[in-house]
This record gives structure tokens, sequence and C-alpha cells, in this order.
């Protein structure tokens, strides 16, 4: 039922939406344009808004020389090795805690529920000591492994499983499977959906983790895109040009921007389930 | 069940459990418990970044002088008006949750959390050096009042237009959902493409706000460095960036309101508006009190907007409690006191974790 004050809804809305998304615009619209007009002006055309003139100088300038393209692998390698690691630990915690009893299943509980309170901010000058000591800084397990430990992930796997029917599992029980069998070839295949939300939870967070890999990533060979691209925003207009750091900032998003046009719902879902629940 | 698992050399329940706990512990153990105690550890030594790298024994043990040195100072004295504003605010905040609680309309967690809250505002203010005194650190307690300011301007600008908008787009149109998906994506981007985007925003020079203005003949304003303006910038910001999710969890919210209550108003003639104030918010009570404490918590850590943006400045107004702990630890090597800051703001999020973890029992 469509009435006419719906239309006036949409219209009165789309203003606002338009306005929140100008920055976005205008950023991409600067990383069009050539060095020289910007060091001019930045609104040659309706404010700057629309790239004219235009040019693709600056995405060719990136990738052919700077360190951008190497700062975008090692976001991928960084995220993608973080995004396997969390589903791994989680899904196999989730999944013991959920179904199997054992003893001491409480106290485990709530050491991981605790660990849900700690703040990274709490815990990231003792990590820089421990991975000082251990010469692991620069590398990219020491960007990969302390978010492994936060337990969000568990307790969305936990609550996933516990939602799963108990006779899916007691059937196999009974033609004999083991516990690890059954969680290998029943349980994982049915968890697909929420290992995908959390997948997507984690890549997002590790696309754009910036405190711990400004501490720990000392060496620029080893920034992520994410800390790359602080470091030349400081000095932007000077030295690169403003044109091709806006350009830096599209491609620094473009991945997560993709990712969540594709799986916005399951964002959504990550976002809400990640969000009420710390 | 045993038998099956001789006969076939399986685990047993509970091996399997902890195998495949294992993992998990694993890095839990070495990554968050054990950083956790030796970030306490840490904070109650003299402890110098790089003297400790160069020679393990550097380091001294002082007990809590690091909490004194951040926290107290000499010849403190309490006044019960040294601050009047904030103190009689305090005082009306325990007048306030004691006659809610009275009269029943707030629940007992609510209650206390706010009684809580407001004897703390009329307690800790009333601190201040007496005569011929001054604190040991003259920059923390205005930093974590700095964090409090923009967290205390951060929540609500983002949770009155969340809610505004969540209202205003709930419906299962395909209009509506182009429209929040605009408002979302703004979320997903990383906090350096967003202080890069609105620090060349807020420029005077460059900035399209600054472009805007010039051409209404108005002159620009300096954002980032106007100690005026300067907290002002960083919040807009934070309040672009962070809506979606605010939003998106009032939409979940508003999915489990019956739409028989809107049937019911619109009987007695509530539509629009007066159902949004008679209907929607008393019914959506709870999830705003549940996204406010997680944006507390959310905004409480902010870092990058002030580090990138403002270099806390000018003049310190927006510096914030991590950019302190971060400057003491790796500028001035100071990782004792920085981890006694650190534990700081352990304490105060870990409050409010409490908090809402007690607000999310409160229904189940």
């Amino acid at each position: 039922m469509l009435t006419r004050g719906y239309y006036w809804l949409v219209t009165a809305l789309a203003i606002p939406a338009f306005l929140w998304l100008v920055p976005t615009i205008w950023m991409v619209s600067l990383s069009f344009q050539p060095n020289e007009v910007l060091a001019r002006t930045t609104s040659s055309t309706a404010l700057g808004l629309v790239p004219v003139p235009f040019t693709f100088e600056n995405y060719t300038a990136l990738f052919s020389f700077g360190q951008t393209p190497l700062w975008f692998l090692n976001s991928v390698i960084v995220a993608l090795g973080m995004t396997l690691g969390v589903l791994a630990v989680s899904t196999t915690a989730g999944y013991a805690l959920a179904r199997l009893d054992f003893r001491f299943k409480t106290p485990v509980m709530i050491l991981c529920l605790i660990g849900l309170m700690v703040p990274e901010q709490a815990v990231f000058i003792p990590l820089y000591t421990m991975f000082a000591d251990l010469g692991w800084h620069n590398s990219y397990h020491a960007l990969i492994l302390p978010r492994m430990a936060v337990p969000i992930g568990v307790f969305l796997m936990m609550q996933f499983f516990r939602a799963i029917p108990q006779d899916i599992e007691e059937a196999a029980r009974l033609d004999g499977v083991g516990w690890l069998q059954i969680f290998r070839y029943v349980m994982l295949p049915l968890a697909r959906p929420a290992m995908m939300t959390l997948a997507i939870l984690t890549f997002l967070y590790a696309w754009n983790d910036y405190l711990w890999p400004l501490v720990s990533a000392q060496q620029r060979e080893f920034f992520t895109i994410t800390l790359g691209l602080a470091s030349i925003q400081s000095n932007f207009a000077q030295s690169e040009g403003l044109g091709r750091v806006m350009a830096s900032g599209v491609i620094a998003s473009l991945p997560v921007v993709i990712l969540f046009l594709i799986f916005q719902r399951y964002v959504v879902q990550a976002m809400t389930a990640g969000g009420s629940k710390g | 069940m045993t038998s099956i698992n001789k006969r076939r050399n399986h685990l047993s329940e509970a091996q399997a459990a902890w195998v495949l706990l294992l993992p998990f512990l694993a890095v839990y153990g070495a990554f968050l418990v054990y950083p956790f105690f030796r970030g306490i550890w840490i904070s109650l030594h003299d402890w110098n970044l790089l003297a400790v790298a160069f020679n393990p024994d550097a380091r001294e043990f002082v007990g809590v002088r690091n909490y004194e040195r951040i926290m107290w100072g000499r010849n403190i004295e309490w006044a019960a008006l040294a601050h009047p504003t904030l103190q009689i605010l305090g005082i009306a905040g325990v007048g306030i949750s004691v006659f809610l609680r009275w009269t029943n309309r707030a629940s007992r967690a609510t209650a206390i959390a706010l009684g809580l809250a407001s004897v703390l505002l009329f307690v800790l203010p009333g601190f201040h050096p007496g005569e011929g005194g001054r604190w040991y650190d003259r920059r923390f307690w205005p930093t974590v009042g700095n964090t409090i300011t923009f967290v205390g301007l951060t929540v609500p600008g983002v949770t009155i237009s969340a809610l505004v908008l969540a209202a205003a787009l709930n419906r299962e149109t395909r209009a509506m959902s182009v429209l929040r998906t605009l408002f979302f994506l703004s979320q997903v981007l990383s906090v350096t493409v967003v202080t890069l985007i609105w620090q060349i925003m807020f420029s005077p020079r460059q900035g399209l706000i600054a472009n805007l203005t010039e051409l209404f003949g108005g002159s620009p304003i300096v954002w980032l460095t106007d100690e005026s303006f300067a907290m002002a910038a960083i919040v807009i910001t934070t309040i672009w960036w962070s809506l979606g999710i605010a939003m998106i969890l009032f939409l979940a919210g508003l999915q489990d309101i019956s739409k028989d209550l809107y049937e019911a108003g619109a009987l007695d003639n509530a539509t629009g508006l007066r159902a949004f104030w008679h209907i929607t918010l008393p019914n959506l009570k709870r999830t705003v009190t549940v996204v406010v404490v997680l944006q507390i918590i959310l905004h409480f850590q902010v870092f990058g907007q002030s580090h990138l943006m403002t270099n806390g400045g000018p003049n310190d107004t927006t510096q914030v409690l991590v950019r302190y702990i971060y400057q003491t630890a790796f500028r001035d090597s100071e990782l004792g006191r920085a981890s006694a800051m650190a534990v700081f703001l352990f304490v105060i999020m870990g409050s409010f974790s409490i908090l809402q973890f007690i607000l999310g029992r409160e229904d189940d």
C-alpha cells in the first residue's frame, strides 16, 4: 500500500541520503582530477563533485611507483590470514562450548566471557613488549595473532551451534560416528552462513584496524593499506598531490565497499551480532 | 555410548571438547589473558621502553605510584562546590534516580546505574589542588574530560539521528533499502579513509565546506585548528562514520514491534509523529539503552580521529585518553605510566560492559 505520503517520504529522505554520500563522492571525484588543477582549486566543476577535467593519472601513478600496491597486498594477506585463523579457532571452540559436555565447562565459558570486556587498548602495550621480546614485530603473524584471541567469534559460533536441533547429532552418534567427525562432516557444513557472517566481520575489522598495526608495523614494508594511508595523509598537499592521496583512499576502500555491496545482508547481520554482543 | 567409543577408537566427549577448544584457548591465553595481567604488572613498575629494551633489569617496582602520578597531585582537597555545574548536576541525578525508582518508572538496574554515575559526578569534580598544590599530571584529567565531552556529544548525535532515520526507513520497499544502503555505506570505511576525507572537507583552503561558505559570501572557518571548532569537527566526522550501525540496530528493534500496535494506534488517530512518540519510542526503550551503552563503549576508545585530524590539538582540546596512552607509551617511552592509564580505561569500559551484559540479560 504505497500512498502519496510514502513517495513524499522517499523524496524527503533522498536529500539527506545524497548529502550523506557527498564526502565519499567528493573523494572519488578528486581522485580523478589532475593534481595541477587541484593545487589551484578543488571546486572546478559543481563544487568539485564532478571530475571535470578528468584524468586516470593518479591511479596509474599509484601503481607505478610508491608503496601503495605493496601495502594493499599486505592488507590482503593480513585480512585473509586473520579471517581464516579466527574461523578456525572460533568454529571449533564454539562447537565444543555449545554442544559438548566436559568438566570445567562453566569456568571456561566465564573466562571467555570476561575476555569480551577487555578492549584492545588495555592490552596493546603488554602485547607490544611481548612481541618485541620475541622479535616478532614487522611480520604478518604479529599483525594477525592478537585478533585471533578475541572471543567474540567463539560466542557467535556458539550461539549458532546451540540453535541446531539435537537429533541431527544423535542420529550420527547412533551410527557410531566420533565427535570430531560429527563436527567436521555434519556441523561444519551446516555452519556455513554463520561462518560467512563471522568471516565478513573479521575481514572488515582486519582491513580497517589501525591502532595495533600502528604500534607493531614500524617498517614501511609491513604497513597495511590503512596504516600506509595514514602515513601519507599528513603531508598530502606537498609531496604526493591531493589527487593521488585521494586515489589511495579510494583503493583502500574498494575491497570493503565491494564486499559490503555484494554481501550486504551478511555485513548487516555481522554488525548487528558483533555490535550488540560487544 | 562408551562401548561404541572404545570399539571405534574414538575420543570421548570430553577429550573431543578439549581438542576442539585447545587452539582457541592457546591464543586466548597467550594474546589476551596473559597480556592483560602483564599490563597490570607493568603498571606497577617504573618501566622505560628504551631502557628496558637494552637492559631487562632497568625496571623498578614502584607499587601504585604510577596511578598516583597520573590521577593525584600535591595538596589535593575536596569541596562540595569546587565545580558547581557538574556537582549540582550530580546531586540532581541522584534525586532523579531515586524519584524514578520510587515511582517505578525505571528498573532497578537502570536506577542503580544512573545513581552511581550521579554520585561519581558529584564526588569526582570536587577534587582540586589546594593552596600551593598542583596535579602531578596536568594533562590527565583534562584528557579524560575531553574524552567524556567527545562521547557526550557523539552518542546523542548518533542515537537521535539514527533513531529518526530508522523509523523513517522501516519499510520493506526497494527505495527504502537503497536509502538504507546509502546511509550505511560510510560505516565500512576505515578510520584513515574517513579522516582523510574529512580533513580535506574541513580544510579552509581546499575544503568543500569552505568552498560552500565562500559561495555564499562567508569567510571559511579554520575548523581543525580553532579551539572552539576542533572538537565539533571530529564529532561531526564520527557521527557521519558511525551512524550506520546504530541505525541497523534500531531497525532490528523496530522489526520486533507488532504491527497491531500501530493499527490500534491508527484507530485512536495516532499516526506519523504521534505514533512515533506514543508507540515506537516506548517500545524501543530497551534497544535505545543497548545502543547508547554500546556506543559509549565504542566511542570511549576514540583514537584515530583525534590522532590523524587534529593531533590532539589545538592546545590539547581534542586530546583523548587512548591517544594520551599511545603517546605516553611510544613517544615518551613511559610504559609504566601508560599502562596505569590503560588499566584506568579498562575499569571505565569494563563497568559499561557489565552494564551492557546486565541489560542484555534482562530480557532473556
